[in-house]
C-alpha cells in the first residue's frame, strides 16, 4: 500500500489548491450555471410546447437527464487539463522526469483529487437549479443509482483518458487552448451532454455509438433513469470499462513517444 | 478656418489612436503567425465549435417546426451573432482577456509610460486566431439563415443589416472591456470575472421570449447582450412585436462603450503596480 501513498498525497495537495483558489472555482461554477438555466428554459419551452414525450422523454426525466450531465460535466474541470498541457509547454516535466514516481499516475491523482468537492458543489448547485424548475425525476429503482455511481466513475476516468491524451499534444504545439475548446465541443455534441442521443438522426448516432464520448454523459445518465433494459446496461458499462483502459492505455503509448522527442524550453 | 481647424484637431488623435492601434496588432498577428500549426490548430477548433452548436438547433428542430414560435434560422441567426461578435472581439481585441494578468503581475506598468491611450494599448495587446474561425463560419451560418429565409430585401434593410452586426459587435467588445476592468479591483491572475460575464452570453443565444422577467431583465438591461443577438434578429426578420427594439442597437452600442470606458477609467485610477 506504501506505493500509493505519495499518489494521495498529491491528490490531497490538488484538492487544497482548489480551496486555495476558491473564488475562481465559485465564479466559475456560477458561470456554468448561466449556461444550465439556458438550457432548462430551453428544454422547457420545447417540453411544453409539445404535447407527447419527446424521444421517449418525459419532462421531468428531461431534467434529470440535463442535471446529470450538469454534475458530471463538473467534474474534473479545465483545471487539470491546463495545468498538464502547461507543465509540459513550460517545460516543468523535466522534473517530473527525475522523479521516481509514474507520471501518468500522479497526473491522475492531480487530476482527481478536487473530485469530492466538484461533486458536491455541482450537486449543491443542481439541486437548487431542479428545485426552481419543480424537482427531477428520480431513479425508479435503488439499484439504478448504484449503477449510476459505478457508471459516472468510469465516465470520470474516460474522461482522465481523453484529457490526458489531449494535454500530451502540447509537446508538438503550443495551441493547446484552441485544442481543449475543440475537444469539448466535440465531447458536448457525441458524448450527450447537449441533447440526449436517441434525438440524432441515424447517421448521427452511427458516429457517436463508435466514438468514447457516449461513454462520458449518455451512459450514466441512461443508467440514472432506467432507460436501458439489463442486458444492455451491462454492455454499455462494458464498453465504457474498455474505453477508459483503452485511453488510459494509450496515453501512456503518447507518453512514452513524446518523452523521446522532447525538447524542454530554456533547458 | 478656425472651426475646422478644431476639428481636424479633434479628429487627427483619432486617427492617430487607429492607425498606432492596428501598429500595435499588426505585431501580435507577426508573433502567432511564427507558430503556423498554433494558427491552424485554433481556426479549425474555432470551426467545429460552430458545427456542434450547428448540429444541435438543427437536432433540435428535426423534432418540432418552432420554439415559441421562433424557426430554426432564426435561432440560428442569434446563435451565429453570438459567434461572430466573439470572433471580432477575439480576432481585434484578444487583449482584454489579458489585462488581469498584466495588473496582477505588474506589467500594466509599461502602458502607463508609453504615450499612447492605455485601452487602446489593452485592446491592442494580443490576437485570437479563432476569432478568425468564429467569423467566417458565423457569416456563412447568418448567409445560409437569411438565403433560407422570405425577408423583403431593399437597400435600407441591408445598410441596416450592416450597422446592427457592427453594433452587436461593439456592445460585446465593450462588454468585454468594462468586465475586464474589474482587474483593476479584483486581483488575479486570469480572467475571472470577465469569463463570469462572457457566460452570461449564453441566455443569448436562443430568444429571449423562453425566459421569466428576471432573465430578460438581465440581458436586455444590466448586462446587454440581448442586443447582440436577439433585437437584431427580430429586426432583420421583421417580427413585429420585437423588431422596433432592433432600433435601439446602435444606441445601445453607444451606450455600453461610453460606459466600459468610464468602468475603465475608474479602475484605472485605482491601479497601484503590483511591486515587482
Amino acid at each position: 500500500m506504501g506505493r500509493y501513498r505519495k499518489y494521495v498525497s498529491i491528490a490531497r495537495t490538488s484538492l487544497e489548491i482548489t480551496f486555495v483558489y476558491r473564488a475562481g472555482f465559485v465564479l466559475n461554477m456560477l458561470g456554468t450555471i448561466f449556461y444550465v438555466v439556458a438550457m432548462f428554459y430551453l428544454w422547457q419551452t420545447i417540453f411544453l410546447g409539445s404535447s407527447n414525450a419527446l424521444g421517449g422523454f418525459t419532462w421531468p426525466e428531461m431534467k434529470a437527464y440535463l442535471l446529470v450531465s450538469f454534475l458530471l460535466n463538473s467534474l474534473m474541470t479545465w483545471f487539470a487539463e491546463w495545468n498538464m498541457s502547461m507543465d509540459i509547454k513550460e517545460g516543468r516535466v523535466a522534473t517530473d522526469l527525475a522523479r521516481p514516481m509514474d507520471f501518468q499516475a500522479s497526473r491522475m491523482a492531480t487530476a482527481f483529487g478536487p473530485v469530492p468537492f466538484e461533486f458536491f458543489s455541482a450537486l449543491v448547485v443542481g439541486a437548487i437549479v431542479a428545485t426552481v424548475f419543480g424537482g427531477i425525476a428520480l431513479p425508479a429503482d435503488p439499484l439504478h443509482l448504484v449503477v449510476f455511481l459505478f457508471s459516472a466513475f468510469l465516465a470520470t476516468l474516460i474522461k482522465f483518458g481523453l484529457v490526458y491524451c489531449v494535454s500530451m499534444t502540447a509537446f508538438w504545439t503550443t495551441g493547446i487552448d484552441g485544442i481543449m475548446v475543440g475537444r469539448v465541443a466535440i465531447q458536448n455534441i457525441f458524448s450527450g451532454a447537449l441533447i440526449p442521443l436517441v434525438f440524432f438522426p441515424d447517421w448521427l448516432r452511427a458516429i457517436a455509438a463508435v466514438l468514447p464520448f457516449q461513454g462520458m454523459i449518455s451512459t450514466p445518465a441512461l443508467t440514472y433513469l432506467g432507460k436501458m433494459d439489463g442486458p444492455t446496461t451491462a454492455l454499455m458499462i462494458c464498453v465504457q470499462a474498455v474505453w477508459a483502459v483503452g485511453l488510459i492505455l494509450l496515453g501512456r503509448l503518447v507518453w512514452r513517444g513524446a518523452v523521446r522527442a522532447v525538447t524542454i524550453n530554456g533547458g | 478656418m478656425a472651426a475646422r481647424l478644431a476639428l481636424a484637431a479633434r479628429i487627427r488623435p483619432i486617427q492617430r489612436l487607429v492607425y498606432l492601434y492596428f501598429r500595435c496588432l499588426g505585431q501580435q498577428m507577426k508573433a502567432i503567425l511564427a507558430y503556423e500549426a498554433d494558427f491552424v490548430v485554433m481556426l479549425f477548433s474555432a470551426v467545429i465549435v460552430q458545427i456542434a452548436g450547428f448540429l444541435f438547433i438543427w437536432t433540435i428542430f428535426q423534432r418540432i417546426p418552432t420554439i415559441n414560435g421562433w424557426t430554426m434560422w432564426q435561432v440560428v441567426m442569434m446563435y451565429a451573432l453570438i459567434f461572430v461578435t466573439e470572433g471580432v472581439g477575439s480576432l481585434f481585441f484578444e487583449g482584454t482577456w489579458r489585462l488581469s494578468n498584466l495588473v496582477y503581475t505588474g506589467q500594466f506598468d509599461q502602458m502607463l509610460v508609453r504615450p499612447l491611450s492605455p485601452i487602446v494599448q489593452v485592446l491592442a495587446n494580443a490576437v485570437g486566431f479563432n476569432g478568425l474561425g468564429n467569423i467566417v463560419t458565423g457569416l456563412v451560418l447568418i448567409v445560409i439563415g437569411i438565403l433560407n429565409t422570405p425577408v423583403h430585401w431593399t437597400p435600407g434593410r441591408l445598410l441596416m443589416l450592416v450597422i446592427l452586426v457592427a453594433s452587436a459587435a461593439t456592445i460585446r467588445v465593450a462588454i468585454n472591456l468594462g468586465s475586464a476592468a474589474s482587474a483593476f479591483w479584483i486581483k488575479a491572475p486570469w480572467s475571472m470575472v470577465p469569463m463570469f460575464v462572457h457566460q452570461l452570453g449564453e441566455f443569448a443565444k436562443y430568444p429571449i421570449t423562453i425566459y421569466s422577467v428576471a432573465v430578460q431583465a438581465l440581458i436586455v438591461i444590466a448586462v446587454p447582450f440581448a442586443f447582440v443577438s436577439f433585437f437584431p434578429t427580430a429586426f432583420i426578420f421583421g417580427v413585429e412585436a420585437w423588431s422596433i427594439q432592433g432600433l435601439l442597437t446602435p444606441l445601445v452600442a453607444i451606450y455600453s462603450v461610453v460606459i466600459a470606458v468610464w468602468l475603465f477609467r475608474v479602475g484605472l485610477r485605482r491601479y497601484e503596480s503590483s511591486g515587482h
